[in-house]
């Protein structure tokens, strides 16, 4: 066989491949919504339990007070129907249930959830999800500017062998208001807190990247989303955030109908752990503006990846 | 698929006093609710009875009928048991004037 056969026989079958996976992904109802790389590593339907999101719990030493108030406030979080005391459980996608992240009510609370992974190989991944986002209805008032923001962040670290020694984390919010300004924009940040010994011996550290300073805009990020007209109307949005773990940088970002150009966006980026190495963590967030509870509901999470 | 069964931390190292309480938490899709609450530290007088209570739709809460008296001691455990809360699940307690106690309330849900 001739090495241009060889060639052109290779190429056909990797187009069948392809064509075959997606055909499967197109008419799987579950998957059929995302668009995932060639490797599924988790698809989260939350009508099967949590599926590994729990809370972000901070660091500590010998006692809990040591524990930095950011992360102290943080609170499990639950499978809801979005129940609402005017019109019932309004219900997820294709399934009763969603992932919630509930703040404490109170302006510039904070709660997060977490799910926590390795990787394989330093490549592209993929982060989709759908999710909406309300205040507690605690008034009969539209309340469009009473979450503050929702968002989500990655915490990467490369191999211990990689010769590249950083902590990365990108972090992406959108900020729906602040101080009661209708803001409707996403940002990113590049700073975290310095970091600081918890406890008496110096092996635990801790610092908070979720801190509220240092955010940023992205470039033309200006975006408004759907707010259905009452408190307890939603509709699911769709995001699609996909990351190089080669390169540690940011290839694309889509919301609904919009992309947004990535080449001005970077990460937090820190020192290696000694203790994170290929590390994979994806994080979902919400906050609130007034002295209200925000909710940050997730439908369904696919993360996926080419390796 | 094996049931859906969680471990839920609603309150970490929170003094409570006065009227006090745990936050809402969703489980409609649980079974039964096991409560623990421990004293992480030495209580501050008197302690009170800890109940459950159960909303109809997170703001407005009613007591579900179970009760246990707080922990009178560090690291001593309350503990409460539900079957029929519907959906949102909370614990509270109201201390008397003078007296708190930093508690871990976590709620222990199985489908």
């Amino acid at each position: 066989m001739t090495e241009a056969r060889v060639t052109i026989e290779s190429s056909t079958t990797s187009d069948l491949a392809e064509a075959m996976r997606l055909a499967m992904l197109r008419a799987d109802p579950g998957l059929s919504r995302f668009d995932p790389l060639p490797r599924i590593i988790s698809h989260d339907d939350f009508s099967r339990g949590h599926c590994g999101w729990s809370q972000l719990v901070g660091n500590y030493e010998d006692d809990l007070d040591t524990m930095l108030p950011g992360y102290a406030q943080h609170t499990s979080a639950m499978l809801s129907t979005l129940g609402h005391w005017d019109a019932g459980s309004h219900g997820g996608m294709d399934s009763s249930y969603a992932l919630k992240v509930a703040t404490r009510p109170f302006a510039g609370a904070r709660n997060v959830a977490i799910k926590r992974h390795t990787f394989r190989r330093r490549g592209p991944i993929r982060f989709e999800l759908y999710l909406t986002f309300k205040p507690e209805a605690t008034e009969l008032m539209l309340s469009e500017t009473d979450v503050r923001s929702v968002g989500f962040l990655f915490d990467l670290q490369g191999g211990d062998r990689d010769g590249d020694h950083q902590r990365v984390m990108p972090h992406l919010r959108f900020l729906n208001a602040l101080d009661g300004q209708h803001l409707q924009k996403w940002q990113f940040k590049t700073e975290s807190t310095p970091f600081q010994a918890v406890g008496g011996s110096d092996r635990t550290l801790s610092h908070y990247h979720l801190a509220p300073t240092g955010w940023r805009d992205l470039a033309d990020g200006g975006q408004r989303l759907c707010y259905n007209e009452i408190p307890t109307k939603v509709n699911w949005t769709y995001l699609r955030f996909d990351f190089d773990l080669e390169t540690m940088r940011a290839t694309g970002f889509r919301c609904n109908d919009r992309s947004f150009d990535m080449s001005g966006f970077d990460s937090i980026r820190i020192p290696a752990m000694k203790n994170l190495w290929c590390m994979l963590n994806f994080c979902v967030f919400a906050e609130t503006d007034v002295d209200k509870r925000a909710f940050l509901y997730v439908d369904s999470v696919c993360i996926s990846g080419d390796f | 698929m094996l049931p859906e069964n969680i471990t839920a931390i609603v309150a970490r190292n929170e003094r409570w006093s006065g009227h006090a309480a745990s936050e809402p938490h969703e489980a409609g899709w649980a079974r039964e609710a096991v409560i623990f609450v421990r004293a992480l530290k030495e209580p501050e007088g008197d302690q009170p009875l800890a109940r459950v209570e159960i909303s109809p739709d997170g703001m407005r809460w009613l007591p579900e009928g179970s009760e246990a008296p707080m922990p009178s001691r560090k690291d001593s455990i309350a503990v409460l048991r539900v079957k029929h809360f519907g959906n949102w699940l909370r614990v509270a307690a109201d201390f008397p004037a003078g007296a708190a106690s930093t508690v871990l309330a976590t709620i222990h849900l199985k489908a």
